[in-house]
Formats: structure tokens, C-alpha cells, sequence
């Protein structure tokens, strides 16, 4: 639109201030959604991992895999089920060979045959109850493959054989072992044939007095915290995208109001007062436009500044969506300007002296 | 031929006490080909009468027909249409767009024209108004006399039936506001528009056919 380009051209400084006033608001959104992005995976990408549709969990357990424990004689009768997969989970603290940093990591015990057996990026599976599969995040420890490790204090070694990525789970990486050295962990024997939950991936119904069967989206929802982080992330993203209403409002507001007397000299012209709104809004959409293209650019080039280990992902759709939502919140604050603009009186170009 | 006629307009501003009666009861009309020239001391409402004949404002009482239509039944979108193209406003403040050069202002009317009656060559427009060397300078960069030069190129350029200024004259030298005088004569008379020139300067007044003096409201004809 000509009249609405000449005139941001024209007023370079005052427009600035508005796509820069975007910038900011997009960039903080979009980063906040990147840590909130972010560090929601790191709760939960060894879950989706499973790509499973169900969890039967301790009944006791109140829907959290991490207090849960079926005894053998819960579950022993559906692990012929190819479908139904057990998995063992502890929170523990591994040890890198000579080294005094402690690292707060997940084991995961599983059955190397099953279909929660993590996909290998590097190495192999294990062959003995010594031998593990380490996340590849781990490296941001100096956790490699054929690496020494200690977990939980023990006295024997762990070697990391294989590697896996994105496998994260309760905020921190999970390392791989067997259902033996899991229970030797978490037991103190691999005598003690106790499982955390029963992973399943098809329609299967579970009916058993204390098990309790839920979905995926629930189990994750009763990671502890995970609940809770979502929505002061979410929180925090849609009051931002409401402040851009007001703000842009606000501003543009004040500028349709510095141009009152212009405006009037066009409608005496003869100019249709839809034409004005048109360029207003055209403007609106130009601005919020640049800012949030500028913003998204940023965004881009700060995730190869960040060090490895701030939870920040970029989710591209979510941009694109919020983007979206930031651009209409300031169309409609453009909408608090319309009635002014509808008002106006093509006498005033003449009282404008 | 009629371009356009006033039956009994009058204009009120306030109420009770404060009221004025900014323009009494007036009959009037402007025939094309046809140069007027209204004088009057400052507040006799001179301003307020052009301005209504215009379509920027509506009367108290009273009819307006432009080209026989009566515009007291039309709606205020029609007005805005017809002000664009029927009329051209030569203003007292400057009514050009302060973010546009002086050839831009004409391509607004490119843009936004809805009617397909012929424009003014532009370059004849600026080389009549010698304007040609700051055809691309913006308004806040003119002198006064080219800003007001540049705002009647403006209004011509529309080639409106009727074309009317309020004291276009104001802000120029006595030759430079002759010269003015003398252009709005000659597109009264040979392109058969009809011109309403406001002034206070008496002297202009020769290249008009017509004269009126307002006073205290009441239009008087004159000769
Ligand atoms: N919008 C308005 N509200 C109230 N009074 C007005 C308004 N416009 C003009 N007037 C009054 O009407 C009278 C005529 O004004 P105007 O037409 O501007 O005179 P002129 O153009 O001859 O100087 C003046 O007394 C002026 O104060
Ligand atoms: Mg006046």
C-alpha cells in the first residue's frame, strides 16, 4: 500500500520504535518458548521415544513411574505380549572414571529384544550386565563411548558400549542397562524381579487389582513438576502476546492521534475513510511483520550461543503459531485506533490552522 | 451550465446564548466558466460558506444541488466520492500529505480515483505553477508560495468541475499572488470550470467576473 509505505519511509525514527518494541516482545516469546519448549523434552523425550500408547503403573503409585514397583507376580503373566514391554526406572548419580563430578542421571532397564530397547546412534547394545547404552547429552560430561562409569556409588564399572539421543526423562539423560543390573541397583539383587511399569503400545486393556493402566499424556503429566513448569511457561508466553496488544494498540493510537489533522486534509481531498484504515492496518501488519522476522533471525542465530547445557529447542511450528497470534493481537490493537479514524471530520484540515 | 446551487443555507454554530449565526439564510449558485471572487473581514464567514458549498460541512437548514442532485439526501460516502472528484480544495493550511512530494500528492489521486474522467498532464501542471524544480521535493521543504502553488496543482489536477480556494493567495508575494489570480481566471474561462476565489486583498479582485463581499454573515453581491 502506497500511502501507508511512504509514510513509514517517511517517519523512519517513530516506526523504528514500533518494529523495535516487537522485536523485543517476539524474541522474549520466542525464547521463552524455547526454554519452556525445551526443557519439557527433557522431561519426556525417552517417553515419546517408546512411541507407546499406555503405561500400567503400582496403583499406590498415584500415576508417577517413579515411586512405582510391580512385583513378578503382577506382571509376569504378559511378558510373553510382544505388544507390552517392561521397563525399570531409578533416579541415580553416575560417576565419570576419575573424576569427582557427580551427575544426576535416569536408569532405564529394559530388555535389549524388546521394542523400548533404545536405537543406537553409535556403538552397540550391551553384552554383559556391565556393559550400558548412555544418552548422547552425556557428552556435555565427558560421558562417552567406552567410558568408565560408576552409578550410585558401586564399586564395579560400568562400560557405555552404545549411544543413544534423545533420551531424557525427569529433566536429566537416562542411561541403558539391563533388567539385571537395574534391580541390582535399585534392589540390591538381581533376584528381586520387581519392574517399574509395563510399557504398551497397542490398544491392550490392563485390569488388575493393584495396577493401574494410563496414557502416555498422563504419565508425563505426573512427572513431578512437569505440570507445573508447562504452565508458568505458558502462562508467561500468553501474557506477553496480550501485552503486544496493548502496546502496539497504544502506540499506534497515539500516532493515529499526532495525525488527526492529516487525516482530515485527506478526507477533504476526498480520500474514503476505509482507504485510511486500510493503510493503518496495512502498516500494523508491515510492522509486526519485521519485528517478529527479526526476532525469528535472532532466534536463529542465538541458539549457536547458548551453551549446550541451557534446555533451549527451537521450535520452529511454535514460532510460526506465535508469530501468527503477535501479529493478530496487534491487528486488533490497531482496532482501538478505528473509531478515531472513523470520526474524523474533514473540517479539521481546515481548523488544523 | 449549473455546477452549483445554494436555495436558503444557512449555518448555526452553538446554542442558546452562545449561538452564532455564522452564515444567514443565502441563495447562490456558480455556473462553469464562471470566476467569483468573495471578500470579507476576518470571522464574517467566509470560510464557513465554502466549506459547505464544499460538502466539508453540512448546512443548518437549506438545500445544495451539485449538478441538479441534492446532496441534504446523499450519504456521506457519496459526498466523500463526489468531493473527490467534483472539487478541488485550495485550502488556508496547507492540504497536501506532509510525507509525499509534490508529484506524489498527484499519484494519491491516481491510486484512489475512481472515476475515469481525464486527469491534468502533470508536467503541464507543474510547469504552469513552476513547480518542476521541486517536483520531488516533500511540503515541509517548500517555501509557503510553493507550498500553496503546489497544493493548487493539486487541486487541479484532478480536472474538477469546481474548484475552490480559500485564500490561496495568503502566503505569496503581490506579483507571484497576480500570477496565481490570473491561472485560477484562466481555468475558469477556458477549460469552463467554475472558480471561487477567497480573498482579503481587494486588489485581486480584477481578473474575477463576479464579486461578493461577506459580512457579518450576509453575502452581498457586488457586480
Ligand atoms: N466550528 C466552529 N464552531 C463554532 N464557531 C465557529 C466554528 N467555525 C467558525 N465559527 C464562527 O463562525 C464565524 C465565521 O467564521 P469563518 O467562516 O471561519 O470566518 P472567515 O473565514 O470569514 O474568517 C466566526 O464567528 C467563527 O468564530
Ligand atoms: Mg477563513
Amino acid at each position: 500500500m502506497f500511502l501507508a509505505i511512504k509514510e513509514i519511509l517517511h517517519n523512519k525514527t517513530r516506526y523504528l520504535l514500533v518494529v523495535f518494541t516487537v522485536f523485543l516482545i517476539s524474541y522474549m516469546v520466542f525464547f521463552l518458548t524455547s526454554l519452556a519448549v525445551g526443557l519439557a523434552r527433557e522431561n519426556r523425550t525417552a517417553v515419546d521415544q517408546w512411541d507407546a500408547k499406555t503405561v500400567v503403573v503400582s496403583s499406590y503409585a498415584n500415576k508417577s513411574m517413579v515411586v512405582s514397583t510391580i512385583p513378578q507376580k503382577q506382571y509376569q503373566q504378559y511378558t510373553d505380549d510382544k505388544n507390552v514391554a517392561e521397563v525399570g526406572q531409578m533416579t541415580v548419580v553416575s560417576q565419570l572414571k576419575n573424576s569427582s563430578e557427580k551427575i544426576n542421571t535416569n536408569v532405564f532397564g529394559v530388555d535389549w529384544k524388546s521394542y523400548i530397547s533404545p536405537k543406537l546412534t553409535a556403538g552397540r547394545l550391551p553384552k554383559t550386565n556391565h556393559e550400558v547404552v548412555v544418552d548422547d547429552a552425556l557428552k556435555n560430561d565427558s560421558i562417552k563411548l567406552n567410558s568408565q562409569i560408576k552409578i550410585n556409588g558401586s564399586d564395579k564399572y560400568y562400560k557405555v558400549v552404545g549411544i543413544t539421543k534423545n533420551n531424557s526423562f525427569f529433566a536429566v539423560p537416562v542411561i541403558f542397562s539391563n533388567m539385571d543390573t537395574f534391580r541390582e541397583l535399585k534392589y540390591g539383587s538381581s533376584q528381586i524381579k520387581n519392574i517399574s511399569a509395563l510399557v504398551i503400545r497397542n490398544n491392550k486393556k490392563i485390569n488388575k487389582s493393584g495396577l493401574t493402566q494410563i496414557t502416555i499424556k498422563d504419565l508425563v503429566n505426573h512427572i513431578p513438576g512437569y505440570t507445573a513448569q508447562v504452565l508458568v511457561f505458558s502462562f508467561m508466553i500468553i501474557a506477553m502476546v496480550i501485552i503486544t496488544f496493548l502496546i502496539i494498540g497504544i502506540f499506534m493510537y497515539i500516532i493515529t492521534i499526532q495525525k488527526i489533522s492529516l487525516y482530515g486534509v485527506m478526507r477533504a481531498q476526498g480520500i474514503r475513510t476505509a482507504r485510511i484504515i486500510e493503510s493503518l492496518f496495512y502498516q500494523i501488519l508491515v510492522l509486526t511483520a519485521t519485528g517478529a522476522g527479526l526476532a525469528l533471525v535472532f532466534m536463529g542465530v542465538t541458539q549457536f550461543f547458548l551453551p549446550k547445557t541451557v534446555p533451549f529447542y527451537s521450535d520452529w511450528l511454535a514460532y510460526g503459531v506465535l508469530t501468527l497470534a503477535i501479529i493478530v493481537m496487534a491487528l486488533l490493537g490497531g482496532s482501538l485506533s478505528m473509531r478515531r479514524v472513523l470520526k474524523i471530520d474533514p473540517l479539521s484540515a481546515i481548523e488544523g490552522e | 451550465m449549473n455546477l452549483v446551487e445554494m436555495i436558503n443555507v444557512n449555518r448555526q454554530y452553538g446554542s442558546g446564548r452562545t449561538l452564532v449565526e455564522a452564515l444567514h439564510p443565502t441563495n447562490f449558485s456558480l455556473n462553469s466558466g464562471e470566476f467569483i471572487g468573495i471578500y470579507g473581514p476576518s470571522g464574517s464567514g467566509k470560510t464557513t460558506f465554502l466549506t459547505i458549498l464544499g460538502l466539508l460541512q453540512s448546512p443548518t437548514q437549506g438545500k445544495i444541488f451539485v449538478n441538479g442532485r441534492d446532496m441534504t439526501k446523499m450519504t456521506s460516502r457519496e459526498k466523500t466520492d463526489l468531493r473527490f472528484n467534483k472539487f478541488g480544495f485550495v485550502l488556508q493550511a496547507s492540504n497536501l500529505i506532509p510525507f509525499l512530494t509534490v508529484k506524489e500528492q498527484f499519484k494519491v489521486v491516481d491510486k484512489f480515483t475512481t472515476s475515469r474522467r481525464r486527469k491534468m498532464n502533470q508536467n503541464e501542471l507543474l510547469n504552469l505553477l513552476d513547480l518542476q524544480d521541486v517536483a520531488h521535493n516533500y511540503p515541509s521543504s517548500l517555501s509557503g508560495g510553493e507550498r500553496q502553488r503546489a497544493a493548487i496543482a493539486r487541486a487541479l489536477y484532478n480536472n474538477p468541475d469546481i474548484i475552490l480556494a480559500d485564500e490561496p493567495t495568503a502566503s505569496l508575494d503581490s506579483s507571484r499572488a497576480e500570477q496565481v489570480v490570473q491561472f485560477l481566471a484562466n481555468i475558469a474561462h477556458e477549460s469552463q470550470k467554475g472558480v471561487i476565489m477567497i480573498t482579503h486583498d481587494t486588489r485581486l479582485l480584477a481578473a474575477t467576473d463576479h464579486v461578493y463581499e461577506m459580512r457579518d454573515g450576509f453575502l452581498r453581491q457586488q457586480n
